[in-house]
């Protein structure tokens, strides 16, 4: 019979979750050790979703909410890349949502204290399904940095929020885009949560010098790779073959 | 066997933030232009009240309050075990006043699974917010049902296996009350 599982997770390649320099971490993070128990179907099969929920501007967030088509403050930024799994293979129908903060640093929520101005054209709101070849892209405003409540107050990087599903439950990915060159970077706490360099680095996007100079904005390259699925064979053979 | 070797490292998880409403369901935090509907507003479409569930409760933090900035997706199969690829997904967010979620659903049924074994029924569950580095997983079990022979539920010797099962309230009814931290710590899986 045909199984399939999931590559094993790399905590040692993802954020600490008790990580005190994130203060909001401390009353949330869980204590205990997870418990690890082999993929099953409900980890393994869906959810896909499907081409008609997406809207012809949902990934052009310089217009998905402009009213009489007035472009938002900021300037213009496209961010784009693949989605893979572990093994290379381009993941085809990701469904790829973002937010962000507009170009002063704030979001349209109203839990944002940050007494920044909101932009009456933008939202910062998009989403795509990745293509064949998992590529996707969106056009959208620089998103500015912002101060923050954390041990007293400290400045974000700006960044851009994705959430990922492929074409599994246990593929389920949550994370941040930052910016190649931003100071406030190696301030991060969030960022600094991940302990390993090189995984810290992939979630810097990265400037295309090539592709920003033939358009009238800045081009940032964010390839992001999914959990890996493997066959797994069960023993079909009878007792003693 | 595994013969083939992952060559890339899985991107690294980073927290969803306090503003994720904003991104993953927008309508429900007045951004009402973009999408018409929140992905996830409904896990089965064209059901009956009298054929759904109803499985409510609270995420609460290491001081005993209920979080209302966290946002849950649940992810199950339908009445006869089967995965569908367009159903059985669903997001929610605590009242902001009553601190509780609510899942509108169908109960799903138990299933043979490719380690053929007859997995009980269940919902698996994400939590994501402000504070969590990573998103949570768990799993939402029913106490009215056989859960004796259930793969997962058979390996956890832990007392606190219960923080996995429902309680039923009512008819059709089922509490489920998730606790970050504290005695009453919930099982995380690493799925």
């Amino acid at each position: 019979m045909n199984a399939k599982s999931l590559i094993k997770r790399n905590y040692k390649k993802h954020p600490e979750i008790d990580f005190p320099d994130y203060k909001s971490s401390i009353f949330r993070a869980p204590k205990n050790r997870k418990i690890s128990f082999p993929s099953s179907n409900t980890e393994i099969i869906g959810p896909i979703f499907n081409k008609n929920i997406i809207g012809k501007l949902d990934n052009d967030l310089t217009l998905n909410f402009s009213r009489n088509k007035i472009s938002p403050l900021g300037h213009k930024i496209i961010v784009y890349g693949t989605v893979s799994d572990q093994f290379t293979n381009p993941i085809e129908g990701a469904l790829i949502e973002i937010w962000q903060a507009n170009a002063a640093g704030k979001y349209l929520h109203n839990n944002d204290e940050n007494p920044a101005p909101i932009d009456p054209n933008f939202a910062g709101c998009g989403r795509c399904l990745t293509s064949s070849t998992g590529y996707y892209e969106f056009l959208t405003i620089q998103p500015g940095p912002y101060p923050y409540p954390n041990r007293g107050i400290e400045w974000r990087p700006m960044h851009i929020h994705f959430s990922i599903f492929g074409k599994s439950f246990g593929q389920r990915l949550i994370t941040q885009m930052y910016f190649e060159g931003d100071p406030l970077i190696k301030l991060c706490p969030m960022l600094n949560s991940i302990g390993n360099e090189k995984a810290k680095n992939s979630l810097i996007g990265v400037l295309d010098t090539s592709r920003s100079n033939t358009q009238n904005l800045l081009a940032y390259k964010f390839d992001i790779v999914l959990r890996g699925i493997k066959q797994t064979y069960f023993e079909n053979r009878k007792e003693g073959l | 066997m595994e013969t083939i070797k992952a060559k890339l490292d899985e991107t690294p998880f980073q927290t969803a933030g306090p503003f994720l409403h904003i991104g993953c369901m927008p309508n429900a935090v007045k951004i009402n232009k973009i999408y018409q509907n929140d992905l996830g507003e409904i896990p089965f479409k064209d059901k009956q009240e009298n054929e759904l569930i109803t499985i409510e409760g609270s995420v609460f933090d290491g001081n005993g309050v209920a979080l209302d900035d966290v946002m849950i997706e649940t992810w199950q199969c339908d009445e006869k075990g089967k995965f569908n690829a367009d159903s059985g997904f669903a997001r929610l967010i605590p009242n902001n006043i009553t601190k509780k979620f609510t899942l509108k659903t169908i109960k799903p049924g138990s299933y043979k699974g490719f380690d053929r074994k007859t997995h009980s029924p269940h919902l698996s569950l994400s939590i994501s917010a402000r504070g969590l580095n990573m998103t949570l997983n768990t799993r939402v079990y029913f106490e009215d049902d056989e859960l004796k022979n259930d793969p997962l539920l058979s390996i956890i010797s832990l007392d606190n296996v219960n923080s996995l099962i429902a309680k039923k309230i009512r008819k059709n009814s089922y509490l489920f009350d998730i606790f970050l931290q504290g005695d009453r710590e919930t099982i995380f899986l690493d799925i």
